[in-house]
């Protein structure tokens, strides 16, 4: 993996600074409060349990706020890099994803976290992901005609690029109806939790905090973040050491999957899922080293972080299988849930609505299968 | 205060979640009964701080008492009756 001299220049400091900031950040609010997206869709199928997934209506309009701000500013790319027309593999993407984080006990961020303080069941889900990662290009070259052919709206990203107005028309509305909500929840009690671990934040912070963060990604980055085309990389470089030739035959790993101009500096950045240095690596790998090393200094500081193994054995499978599902169903989508419920669904990308529509069956097939086989409940 | 009061202690320190809340709920349910009559109490080692949360909501829904401290580096959620003057 040779590192071309010439990646390294400006905007790829600044980029990675950010991110690596924006992860570390990320990553102790993460632990801190336990902001498990996998258990907010599960709970609600496992448990009848509503309470995190309110905190998701703060995160995403308080971001479609911002993301509208940052829009009306001229300045930024609207709608974001990456995102694409919607198209009938976004939401088939989005049950599989469903699935495979319940059963892998966390989303690729949510992985990260846990991984982070110790977790060594969210390993080997994060060794599942990249798996599952690099398993998708083996048949790319079927999923991906699969996508074009199901493809509507070809051209159009957003519901109010379809509609052909401006976002303001379904922006306004959205978010006087979301503080409605909140603003009874908050009043009832129901977005606070009583916590007895240490250094415990409330869940509406944090999804305050995240919002911000991934404001700042969309500034400093040019887009929200995202970490799943390198998972795909991360396997295609280890993939390479061994069967270099194979990995170069394969048509997904040649796929330039972002190419914009970065807003604050004017540079072209390109980059893609192949296992080489390039813009796909400065944007997301620093969120991922930095969710990872932040979670961890938080466990740490809190004295917290130990490495149990007296794990039933069935935990680790469901992991690593979710964990393989997820890896998948990120790049059939394509997209992960951190990119399409924090960054995609505020600005009403259909992509990302669709996955959303994907993740609730799929989390309710996932919690039907955990409690079947992980951990037997009989009910 | 201390006639021998059966403890059983379940670890489920490193479980993935919803494995802890799952494993925990199976234990309540399967010890209530001695739990309720005072004669028996059972205690969680968690290092898990979603389960500080989600455990000791749902015994105390069911009508248990419920106490949680940080022991070392982990948490030890305790379950028991309630205590009859209150």
């Amino acid at each position: 993996m040779p590192v071309p001299t010439e990646a390294v220049s400006n905007p790829t400091l600044l980029i990675m600074i950010a991110g690596l900031v924006l992860g570390f950040a990320g990553g102790i609010i993460m632990h801190r409060s336990d902001y498990c997206v996998a258990g907010m869709f599960r709970d609600i199928f496992m448990f009848k349990n509503t309470f995190m997934l309110r905190t998701l209506l703060i995160l995403v309009s308080v971001s479609m706020a911002l993301f509208e701000i940052g829009r009306r500013s001229g300045a930024l790319i609207h709608p974001f890099p990456i995102l694409g027309p919607p198209s009938l593999a976004s939401f088939i993407g989005g049950v599989l994803f469903g699935v495979g984080m319940v059963l892998a006990g966390g989303c690729v961020v949510g992985t990260l976290y846990k991984m982070g303080s110790g977790s060594l069941v969210s390993l080997v889900a994060f060794a599942g992901l990249i798996i599952g990662s690099g398993l998708y290009a083996e048949f790319h070259s079927l999923w991906g005609p699969f996508i074009k052919a199901t493809t509507f709206f070809t051209g159009k990203i957003t519901i109010p690029q379809i509609v052909g107005t401006d976002p303001a028309v379904f922006v306004v509305p959205f978010i006087m109806v979301s503080s409605f909500f909140i603003y009874k929840w908050f009043k009832a009690g129901g977005l606070e939790r009583r916590s007895f671990v240490d250094g415990y934040i409330q869940p509406w912070k944090a999804a305050l905090l995240l919002a911000a963060a991934g404001f700042l990604s969309y500034v400093f980055a040019g887009m929200p973040m995202g970490i799943t085309t390198s998972y795909s990389k991360i396997a295609a470089m280890l993939e390479e050491i061994f069967a270099p030739e194979h990995v170069a035959g394969l048509a997904y790993m040649k796929a330039v999957s972002l190419n914009f101009t970065h807003p604050l500096t004017g540079e072209v950045m390109k980059g893609g899922p192949g296992p080489v240095f390039d813009a796909i690596a400065v944007i997301q790998m620093p969120v991922i080293v930095g969710i990872v090393l932040g979670s961890a200094f938080s466990a740490i500081s809190l004295r917290e972080f130990r490495i149990y193994t007296n794990v039933p054995q069935r935990q680790f499978i469901a992991a690593l299988a979710g964990g393989v599902i997820m890896g998948l169903a990120s790049r059939m989508t394509p997209g992960c849930n951190i990119w399409h419920l924090f960054g995609g669904l505020p600005i009403l990308a259909v992509q990302s609505i669709l996955f959303f529509a994907g993740l609730l069956p799929g989390a309710w097939l996932g919690s039907k299968m955990f409690t079947g086989m992980v951990v037997k409940t009989g009910a | 205060m201390d006639r021998d009061l059966k403890t059983i202690e379940v670890d489920i320190r490193g479980q993935m979640c919803p494995a802890t809340l799952l494993v925990a709920l199976k234990n309540i349910n399967e010890y209530g009964g001695d739990i309720r009559k005072g004669s028996m109490k059972l205690v969680f080692k968690t290092d898990n701080r979603d389960a500080t949360v989600t455990i000791p909501d749902s015994a105390a829904n069911m009508g248990y008492a419920v106490n949680v401290e940080k022991t070392d580096n982990f948490y030890s959620i305790t379950i028991g009756a309630l205590d009859a003057r209150e």
